[in-house]
C-alpha cells in the first residue's frame, strides 16, 4: 500500500485525537490493530440506496421469467456473462460486470417493516440490553475523520411516515446522523442572522469552558459524545452547499434526472466526494401490496437511471474504487402475486447489491429456488452482509468495541464476510 | 329487452391455475378463449360439466397475455407484455402469424364490430391498427405523453372501438382520452379524467391509478372510463372504483361515480346494448359488479364477485355473464328473484 503525506498526516491527526477521545470508544480505540489499517480506511465512503418499504426481487435483480412468480418483466443480460436481471434495469444491466455484485440469497427472517429495517440497519436483530448502532454510524466512526469539517453521516429519508431516523445506539450521538426529512436542504443549521460571527464563537467558547468544568471528574461516555458533536458545529454549518446541486453545472444536474431520487443522488456524490463517510439515500415507497408491476415500472426507471448515473459519476471523478454503493431495504416481497396483482412483504429470500469499492463486479452470489420461495444456495444473513459491507471496506467485521466490559464485535457474532462478492 | 340487473347471481365459478388477463368468447357458445399470467392462451367450455382449459400450442407469447380477440370463426389475436401480436388457428389452437407490433407492454386489445381492424395499445404509448386477416399495420397514433407530470414512465392501458367502428378511444395513465376517427387516424376529440390517477407527493412518492377501462354507449354519443379514485395509501388499491361518463363530443362530463361499496379498480366496462346502464366491473382483494343507471348516474345494482376482474364478456342475448380474472373464471345469469340478495361487503386490498 502506498502512504501519501495527505494520508499519513489524516492518520496521525486521527491517532492523535483518538488517544485523548474521551467516549467509550477510547478503549475500543486502543485495541485497533496498527496504524496501516488506520491508513488504509481513509477515503473509503458509503452510499446506501435504501429501498424503503421492500422491493421486489423478482423486478430487480433476481428475476424468474416463465414461472408461475416471475409477473411480467423479462430478464436481460447483463454485460457479466450468465446474469441476467429484470428489464426494468436495463442501465444498470450494462453496468454490472463493471461496478456491481448481486447477493440474491438473503434470509433475514423478519417481514414486518419495523423489524426487518432494524435488522437491515444495524446487522442483527434487536437486542433489549443494548442499542446497536446502525451501519451509518459505524461508517462514520470507522471511516470519518475526528476533525472533519463535514458531517460523518447524512441520511435523507423525505418520503413516507415513519421515517426511519438511524440511530448510533451506544457510539453515542457523536456519530448520529444529520438527519434530513422535510427537504434536500439541512434546515437550522445556519447562523441566524441575528447572531454575529463573532458572538457564534463566543457562545461556542462559553460552552466550551462550562462543558469543561461540567466534566471535570466525570467520566461518561454520553458527555464525551455531546462534547464532539458540539466542537464539530462549525463544520456543519460551513457544509450546507454541499447539499445545493445549484453548485453543479445545469449538464450535470440535467444527467441525474428531474426526481427527487436522482437529485439526492446528486447531494450524496457531492457529500462522498467532500469527504462525508456515510450517506443514506431513501428512495420510498416499494410497498407495493397493490399494482406491483406498475409500481416497479415507475420506481425501477428512477432507481436504474439514478444509480447507473451515480456510479458513473463517481468513477468518472476517480472516487467509485473508494465508495462502495450500496442497494437493499428491510426486505424483499413475496413470489406469490395477489389478487390486486400486488407483492406482499417477504424476507425469506431476496436480493442486495454492492458496487464499487472493495466490490468484485459482476459476480452474484447465491441462488434461490426456481421460483424464489427460499434460498437455494448460499443463505446468508443481515450479518453475513454487514460483515461483507465492512470488509470491503477494509474494516475488519470482528473488530470489537467494548460496551462496559462487553465486547460486541461490529458485525454479528458469527457473521461472516461472502468472500466471493469481494476483491 | 335489457337484462335486470338485480336479477344478476353468480351460477359458476371455476378454479384456473393462473391469472387470466382478458376474454373473448366464441359466438353462441360456452367456450372461452382466455389469456392469461402463464403466457398462455387457454380455451374453457364452461358449459362443460368438468370445465377444463386446454392451451393453445406453439411458440407463444413470452409474458403475460393481456389482450385477445375473435377475428372470425376460427382466427383469435392475443397481445401481450412481450410486444407481440400472434393470429392463432383456434381449431388446432397453434399460431399463425406473430408480428413484433409494440416495443413496450401491450396492455390490451380491441376489435372494430365487423372484426376487420384491431387495434392495440401500449406502453410505447402507441394505439396501432391492423388488419384482422393480413396483418398488415394499418396506421398508427398517440395523444399520449411517455412521461407523466412527475417524470415517471406512463402508462397506455385502455382502447375501445365506438359501436359504429368509426372511432377509437385511447386512455393513458394521467387520466388523458383521444378520440380518434378510425379510418383516417385523426384526432377528433379528447376528454380529461385525472381523477383516476393517483400521485402521491409526499409519503410514497410514486403513483397509481389510470384509465384501465374505456367503452363507446350503443349511440356512440357516451364515453365511459374506469378506474380507481383517489387514493390515500397507495400500497394498496384502497380507494373507491370510479367511473365517469363523457359526452365525449361536447366534452361534457355527465356523470362522476365513486362506488360507496367497492374498494378496488375498474378493469373492464360494458353498455347494455339498450341503453339503460351501464356494467362496471374490477377488483381489490376481491371482485365486484356495479350497474350504473345512465340517465341517473347511479348505481342500481352492486354484487361481489369471487376474485378480482380482469375482463368480461356478455352472451347475445344479454343474460349471461362470462368474467376472468385471479385464478378463476365466474359465470353470472340475470334470473334471480328480483329481490336482491344481501349487499356485499366492501372488497379489502
Amino acid at each position: 500500500m502506498t502512504l501519501s503525506r495527505r494520508g499519513f498526516l489524516n492518520g496521525a491527526a486521527l491517532g492523535t485525537a483518538c488517544t485523548f477521545a474521551s467516549d467509550m470508544t477510547r478503549l475500543d480505540l486502543l485495541r485497533q490493530s496498527s496504524w496501516a489499517d488506520e491508513v488504509k480506511k481513509q477515503g473509503k465512503r458509503v452510499i446506501l440506496l435504501w429501498l424503503a418499504g421492500g422491493a421486489s426481487q423478482l423486478e430487480t435483480f433476481d428475476p424468474k421469467p416463465g414461472r408461475p412468480t416471475g409477473g411480467p418483466y423479462r430478464a436481460i443480460p447483463t454485460s457479466a456473462t450468465g446474469v441476467h436481471i429484470s428489464e426494468l434495469l436495463p442501465k444498470m444491466a450494462a453496468r454490472i460486470q463493471q461496478t456491481t455484485a448481486i447477493v440474491r440469497s438473503l434470509n433475514t427472517k423478519n417481514a414486518d417493516h419495523g423489524g426487518g429495517a432494524t435488522i437491515m440497519e444495524t446487522g442483527r436483530i434487536k437486542d433489549p440490553g443494548i442499542e446497536y448502532p446502525d451501519l451509518g454510524a459505524i461508517c462514520a466512526k470507522e471511516l470519518g475523520r475526528l476533525d472533519s469539517a463535514v458531517p460523518d453521516y447524512v441520511s435523507m429519508y423525505t418520503s413516507t411516515e415513519g421515517r426511519r431516523k438511524g440511530t448510533s445506539g451506544f457510539l453515542g450521538s457523536r456519530y448520529a446522523p444529520m438527519f434530513l426529512s422535510e427537504s434536500m436542504q439541512p434546515e437550522n443549521i445556519r447562523r441566524l442572522e441575528s447572531v454575529s460571527d463573532l458572538d457564534h464563537q463566543d457562545r461556542l467558547a462559553l460552552r466550551d469552558l462550562l462543558a469543561k468544568k461540567f466534566t471535570q471528574n466525570r467520566h461518561s461516555d454520553s458527555l464525551g459524545s455531546h462534547t464532539q458533536a458540539y466542537q464539530r458545529v462549525r463544520g456543519l454549518m460551513a457544509s450546507e452547499k454541499l447539499f445545493d446541486i445549484e453548485q453543479e453545472s445545469a449538464e450535470m444536474r440535467a444527467k441525474y434526472g428531474p426526481t427527487q431520487f436522482g437529485q439526492q443522488c446528486l447531494i450524496a456524490r457531492r457529500l462522498v466526494e467532500a469527504g462525508v463517510p456515510f450517506v443514506k439515500v431513501a428512495r420510498a415507497w416499494w410497498d407495493s401490496h397493490g399494482e406491483n408491476f406498475e409500481t416497479h415500472r415507475e420506481l425501477c426507471a428512477d432507481l436504474d437511471h439514478s444509480m447507473s448515473v451515480l456510479l458513473d459519476d463517481l468513477k468518472d471523478r476517480g472516487l467509485l474504487e473508494h465508495t462502495l454503493v450500496l442497494t437493499f431495504g428491510e426486505f424483499g416481497r413475496t413470489p406469490g402475486i395477489n389478487a390486486s396483482l400486488g407483492r406482499d412483504h417477504f424476507a425469506a429470500a431476496w436480493s442486495a447489491t454492492l458496487s464499487g469499492c472493495g466490490v468484485r463486479g459482476g459476480a452474484c452470489y447465491g441462488k434461490t429456488d426456481e421460483d424464489g420461495h427460499k434460498v437455494a444456495d448460499g443463505e446468508v444473513g443481515a450479518g453475513d452482509l454487514f460483515a461483507t459491507i465492512l470488509s470491503a471496506l477494509g474494516v475488519d467485521p470482528r473488530k470489537e468495541y467494548m460496551v462496559g466490559a462487553r465486547p460486541i464485535p461490529l458485525s454479528d457474532f458469527g457473521a461472516k464476510p461472502i468472500k466471493d462478492v469481494l476483491i | 329487452m335489457a337484462a335486470d340487473p338485480v336479477k344478476l347471481q353468480k351460477t359458476k365459478d371455476i378454479g384456473i391455475p393462473s391469472i387470466a388477463m382478458c376474454v373473448a368468447r366464441t359466438p353462441n357458445s360456452g367456450r372461452l378463449i382466455f389469456g392469461s399470467s402463464d403466457f398462455k392462451l387457454h380455451e374453457i367450455d364452461v358449459f362443460a360439466e368438468n370445465p377444463q382449459p386446454t392451451s393453445f400450442g406453439g411458440e407463444g407469447h413470452q409474458s403475460y397475455v393481456t389482450g385477445v380477440v375473435l377475428a372470425g370463426p376460427n382466427i383469435a389475436i392475443s397481445g401481450s407484455y412481450d410486444g407481440q401480436l400472434i393470429w392463432w388457428d383456434v381449431e388446432k389452437r397453434e399460431p399463425t402469424r406473430k408480428v413484433k407490433a409494440h416495443d413496450l407492454w401491450i396492455r390490451r386489445l380491441g376489435i372494430s364490430p365487423d372484426s376487420k381492424v384491431i387495434a392495440s395499445v401500449a406502453d410505447d404509448m402507441q394505439c396501432k391498427l391492423w388488419n384482422a386477416e393480413t396483418g398488415e399495420m394499418l396506421r398508427q397514433f398517440s395523444d399520449h405523453k411517455p412521461m407523466t407530470p412527475h417524470n415517471f414512465p406512463s402508462m397506455l392501458h385502455a382502447v375501445a372501438f365506438s359501436s359504429n367502428g368509426k372511432f377509437i378511444a385511447t386512455g393513458d395513465k394521467v387520466g388523458h382520452v383521444a378520440i380518434w376517427e378510425a379510418t383516417s387516424g385523426s384526432k377528433v376529440g379528447t376528454v380529461e379524467a385525472p381523477g383516476l390517477y393517483t400521485w402521491d407527493p409526499r409519503q410514497r412518492r410514486h403513483s397509481i391509478g389510470g384509465i384501465r377501462a374505456l367503452a363507446f354507449s350503443p349511440d356512440n354519443n357516451l364515453l365511459a372510463v374506469g378506474g380507481i379514485g383517489q387514493i390515500g395509501n397507495i400500497d394498496h388499491l384502497d380507494a373507491p372504483a370510479r367511473i365517469e361518463i363523457f359526452d365525449w363530443q361536447k366534452g361534457e362530463r355527465k356523470h362522476e361515480l365513486n362506488n360507496d361499496k367497492f374498494k378496488a379498480l375498474v378493469e373492464d366496462l360494458v353498455f347494455d346494448p339498450s341503453g339503460q346502464w351501464l356494467l362496471s366491473s374490477g377488483g381489490a382483494g376481491d371482485g365486484f359488479v356495479t350497474f350504473t343507471n345512465l340517465e341517473t348516474g347511479k348505481p342500481i345494482h352492486q354484487d361481489k364477485l369471487p376474485m378480482h376482474v380482469h375482463q368480461l364478456v356478455l352472451n347475445e342475448t344479454n343474460d349471461m355473464l362470462f368474467a376472468v380474472g385471479h385464478h378463476k373464471i365466474a359465470i353470472c345469469e340475470f334470473k334471480a328473484d328480483p329481490s336482491p340478495a344481501a349487499p356485499a361487503e366492501p372488497a379489502k386490498s
